[in-house]
């Protein structure tokens, strides 16, 4: 994401140290981990604070991948699209590019050159990206549904709903998108697709921002 | 620049709606299909912050615009560029640590409605990529960064005024670089290349946010 401005705060920084120390307690080489919550939620803010501290206080080269770059619509076609297909059909994990997140996953793991969409908010242009993950160690993926991607090593979810985080949105103090009855149905429905995503999570982030274990957690095989 | 942290202030907005009204004054008179503008300063003066409200107030206009910083084009990397300042000298920090070569080309492409390749520096990671941009349907370009009164092509030279003992203040608070007798000697280094550059600029925003002719 380019031009994107981010709030970034104490809360922020208490919770991602604490995830540093989960991360640190089970690292592992070329190591994923993935963060996921509502819009507003701050996912972005822990994501960058979770790299930071890993790159700069332990020396491990992180590298976040914001999942929010691979919507099938352009930006400035979302909406219409959206609208035309019915919220309630299309809003959710099937409007990511999967395949192309696979494949930057695949990348990383061996450590080559990748290429991978990069959404500019000024320009709502997608430009790509490249990156040679030969340099880097670990990946933090962030987005609404970041927790859904395979071969992620730890999930955390951060447990706030868009109406607890409601004054952001209305206040749209970011200059993301603007709000009206298509953008409110847009987030109930991001809302519910989710939500349904949390019993993949390892550690949910509490509305105070302490990492606590999923009492919800669903053993995968 | 990806990672870039920012927090936008009243005082960001106002100077970036100052330069907004100059950039709408010059579409009204020249009309340039492609425009670039520049916007220099010191380390920690805001560049990159009115930048970004800039391109939002320009973007609502419906004139699109890309930013470019200007950080992006050092030839060492960032993760290098210390250890090879202190063993070329304060002397070779300046605008020649820059790969003007490679911004030129990325202005011909802008100018030319064409693809581009450009550099883009992770600042978490500390890795440069390769940004791939299309530049066919972009009207105007803000290029943010130091030396940026060096580009010739700019339609529009603005420099934000700042003084180097308030830089220096401005970088404690800036979580960029760790700041130690080397880092203030960098510091006044750049700013006295920042101050030779002055006279390029077209237009000075001074810290009461008013817009001026020297």
């Amino acid at each position: 994401m380019l031009e994107d401005v981010l709030l970034i705060t104490e809360k922020h920084q208490k919770a991602a140290a604490q995830i540093v120390d989960l991360i640190l307690a089970n690292k592992k080489e070329k190591m994923i981990v993935a963060i996921s919550g509502e819009s507003g939620s701050g996912k972005s803010e822990l994501a960058h604070e979770v790299a930071k501290l890993l790159n700069k206080k332990h020396d491990i080269v992180a590298k976040t991948l914001h999942t929010d770059n691979f919507y099938n619509t352009l930006p400035k076609k979302r909406r219409a699209w959206r609208e035309k297909e019915g919220i309630e059909n299309v809003v959710g994990y099937t409007e990511y590019l999967w395949d192309e997140i696979k494949q930057v996953i695949k990348d990383f793991k061996k450590g080559r050159k990748s290429f991978m969409p990069c959404v500019d908010l000024i320009t709502e242009q997608v430009d790509i990206l490249g990156t040679n993950f030969k340099k880097v160690d670990m990946l933090v993926l962030d987005g609404l549904y970041a927790i859904k991607a395979k071969k992620v090593d730890l999930r955390f979810y951060i447990n706030l709903t868009y109406q607890e985080t409601k004054s952001k949105h209305v206040k749209d103090t970011r200059g993301k998108e603007v709000m009206d009855e298509g953008r409110w149905a847009t987030l109930e429905q991001e809302h519910k697709v989710v939500t349904s995503l949390k019993p993949r999570a390892d550690y949910l982030i509490t509305a105070d921002f302490d990492v606590v274990v999923n009492p919800e957690k669903m053993e995968r095989r | 620049m990806l990672h870039d942290l920012i927090t936008i202030t009243p005082r960001h907005e106002n100077a970036a709606r100052l330069i907004f009204d100059k950039v709408l004054d010059i579409r009204g008179v020249e009309a340039p299909a492609k425009m670039i503008v520049t916007i220099s300063g010191e380390v920690g003066s805001g560049k990159s912050t009115v930048s970004v409200v800039l391109g939002r107030l320009l973007k609502k206009q419906n004139i699109r615009t890309k930013i470019i910083d200007l950080d992006d084009y050092y030839k060492i990397a960032p993760r290098e560029r210390r250890q090879w300042r202190m063993e070329k000298g304060l002397e070779s920090i300046g605008y020649d640590e820059y790969n003007w070569d490679k911004l030129n080309q990325n202005l011909t492409d802008f100018k030319r409605n064409r693809k581009s390749q450009m550099p883009c520096v992770d600042l978490i990671s500390g890795n440069v990529e390769e940004l791939h941009t299309e530049f066919k349907n972009i009207d105007m370009l803000i290029i943010n960064g130091l030396y940026s009164l060096k580009v010739e092509d700019a339609d529009l030279k603005v420099m934000i005024e700042q003084t180097y003992d308030e830089t220096r203040d401005a970088q404690i608070y800036s979580q960029k670089e760790s700041l130690d007798s080397y880092r203030l000697k960098v510091l006044q280094r750049e700013h006295e290349v920042v101050q030779s550059l002055k006279s390029k600029a077209d237009f000075y925003i001074d810290f009461d946010n008013s817009l001026y002719h020297l």
